[in-house]
């Protein structure tokens, strides 16, 4: 069985009710598995030590998170990207982040120690962090601490970030880091937050030539997705070789998100997340960490991350969700959940440019092997 | 922004007894393609690449040997800038008079030069990405206090603006395209829409909620 992490003080990560980055998502994916019939067995990691943190974050920084954590005044905090609208700060955020941390690299090691292949963490997926600033949720960057810990231990690590985000945050920690491939698919800078990830970002020194950045048009649907993953991520792995595969696994690139303008279904993501263990069998000798990320549409994401969780345990994707759980949430959340694990087919009207979008994604794919292609022959 | 903020220091200039032959070679060596001449410290001329190139062309009917001092083939009395300038009244004046550089002086004193790709890097800069931020279209009616409007929404929500750019659309109607510092745009746009701003980025999503 793959290991799950988790811990409950995971939820102390919370900007207060009204933040888009809510702890809501998990409580309701984990109850969802409960009432499917699969209750979640999870592995408890522990905190990231603050070692751990300054392994990827500036002193001055982590020092700010620390010390409005405990209720200090901080000037400067804007500086450093704290005390803002996205990341307001709350009592106890240098451990509720130090938590997340924590998680991720407690799958790191058990993968690195051969005790596991395929881990799920639960959480974290924070790859806004920069190095001395927090930024879009995200205070200390778990995946950017993960990736240094298994390229210290030797492995060649592949990080693919399918947040509908750019991961800016893990490309700046690890942009000259000669022993991590970075791929991220996102919605073009040009419109979305955080305004980077175009193509010319390939890396700096050693690094040079393996990050890869690919820009999709909004309103990006499945079919354009897919084949524009499958076009970069074989050729990207087989090239590089890595030891192990990190996936960052938002689930905002949904068409019912309501931060950003992709438009994939549930159906494109199992999609996708059945091309990824496949990849990690074909390249990593299955060694695969997933951890979360984005997500803010509460009517899609546990479903999303649900369909991951039963991929990884090679459990049926059901059809339908449990009455009690859809009438629940329903109530709760004020909003209609639907009765399918799956979303309603079709789930949104037909689209205009349709086809223009797909051709550009498609040229910008090219556009991004020819890029790189000089530095691997 | 200004010219001393796009200059680059220190300026490559030569004398105006330099060969032809050695001209050439400077561009070559420091990979430009313009160069002040000085006569005593003082700027008296501007040469390119394509200058040498035309004045020894087999195709002329009277070319220059590789000998020749530059003072015969540059173009003498440039137009130049101040450090001072505006760099988009820079970028008018080389479009106007079809140049492809200004050298800029201050006090008589030559302390740098800017080129067409200097005004590129610019431009680049103005419009360009440098902090985490979101992208935000917005028309407005074409008078006073309407960027007014939609700068203090923005600071009565905390959100800090990281560049702002406004163009004229039409007669009585200007763009303004704003950097933000939240990744969530979508909702501020929502929240304009709710005060009858005319967003244009991001759109409703076509199909949801
Ligand atoms: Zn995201």
């Amino acid at each position: 069985m793959p290991s799950v992490i988790y811990h409950p003080a995971y939820q102390t990560y919370a900007f207060g009710a009204e933040h888009p980055f809510s702890p809501l998502r998990i409580e309701m994916l984990l109850e969802l598995l409960g009432v499917l019939g699969h209750p979640v067995q999870t592995v408890a990691p522990e905190p990231a030590t603050r070692n751990d943190i300054l392994t990827v974050h500036d002193e001055e920084y982590v020092r700010r998170v620390e010390a409005l954590s405990v209720g200090e005044e901080v000037p400067d905090s804007e500086n450093f990207g704290l005390g803002t609208p996205d990341n307001p700060v709350f009592p106890g955020m240098d451990l509720a982040a130090r938590w997340l941390v924590g998680g991720t690299l407690h799958a790191a090691r058990l993968v690195c120690e051969n005790k596991e292949k395929r881990v799920l963490q639960l959480g974290g997926g924070l790859h806004h962090a920069r190095r001395k600033s927090a930024s879009g949720f995200c205070i200390y960057n778990d995946l950017a601490v993960a990736i240094r810990y298994l390229a210290q231990q030797g492995l060649w690590v592949a990080y693919l970030d399918i947040d509908v985000h750019h991961s800016d945050g893990v490309q700046e920690i690890l942009y000259n880091d000669e022993h991590v491939l970075t791929i991220s698919l996102h919605e073009s800078g040009q419109y979305l937050f955080p305004g980077t990830g175009e193509i010319h970002e390939l890396g700096t020194g050693g690094g040079r030539g393996l990050k890869l950045n690919l820009p999709l048009e909004p309103f990006t649907e499945g079919e354009s997705y897919l084949e524009v993953f499958e076009k970069i991520l074989p050729v990207a792995l087989q090239r590089f070789g890595p030891g192990v595969l990190l996936v960052q696994a938002g689930a905002d690139a949904h068409y019912s998100d309501p931060l950003a303008d992709l438009m994939l279904t549930t159906r494109d993501y199992e999609q996708i997340f059945r091309r990824i263990l496949e990849y990690a069998d074909l390249y990593t000798n299955g060694r695969v960490i997933f951890t979360l990320g984005g997500g803010y549409s509460l009517v899609a994401v546990p479903r999303v991350w649900a369909i991951l969780y039963l991929l990884i345990n090679n459990l049926p994707i059901v059809h339908d969700l449990p009455a009690d759980w859809v009438l629940k949430w329903s109530q709760r959340l004020g909003q209609k959940l639907p009765a399918t694990l799956h979303d309603p087919n079709p789930g949104y009207p037909d689209l205009p440019r349709r086809t223009e979008i797909s051709h550009h994604n498609r040229r910008e794919a090219d556009r991004l092997l020819e890029a790189t292609s000089r530095f691997w022959y | 922004m200004f010219v001393r903020d796009i200059i680059k220091g220190p300026v490559i200039a030569i004398a105006s007894e330099t060969t032809l032959e050695d001209a050439y070679r400077t561009m070559q060596e420091k990979r430009i393609r313009h160069l002040p001449i000085l006569e005593s410290g003082r700027l008296v001329g501007v040469v390119t690449d394509r200058d040498l190139r035309l004045a020894t062309s087999a195709l002329s009917p009277t070319p220059f040997p590789p000998g020749a001092r530059v003072a015969e083939v540059m173009s003498r009395s440039p137009r130049t800038a101040d450090p001072w300038d505006p760099v988009e009244e820079s970028a008018r004046t080389m479009r106007e008079l079809k140049i492809g550089c200004l050298p800029v002086l201050e006090d008589d004193r030559l302390i740098g030069i800017i080129t067409g790709i200097d005004l590129l890097d610019a431009l680049i800069q103005m419009t360009g990405v440098d902090k985490p931020t979101s992208r935000l279209e917005v028309r407005l009616s074409d008078r006073p206090g309407e960027l007014a409007r939609l700068t203090s929404f923005m600071s009565h929500r905390d959100l800090n603006i990281h560049s702002i750019l406004t163009y004229p659309e039409g007669k009585s109607v200007v763009r303004a395209v704003l950097r933000v510092n939240s990744i969530d745009n979508h909702s501020l746009a929502q929240a304009l829409r709710r005060d009858e701003f005319e967003v244009l980025w991001p759109p409703e999503k076509p199909c949801l909620r």
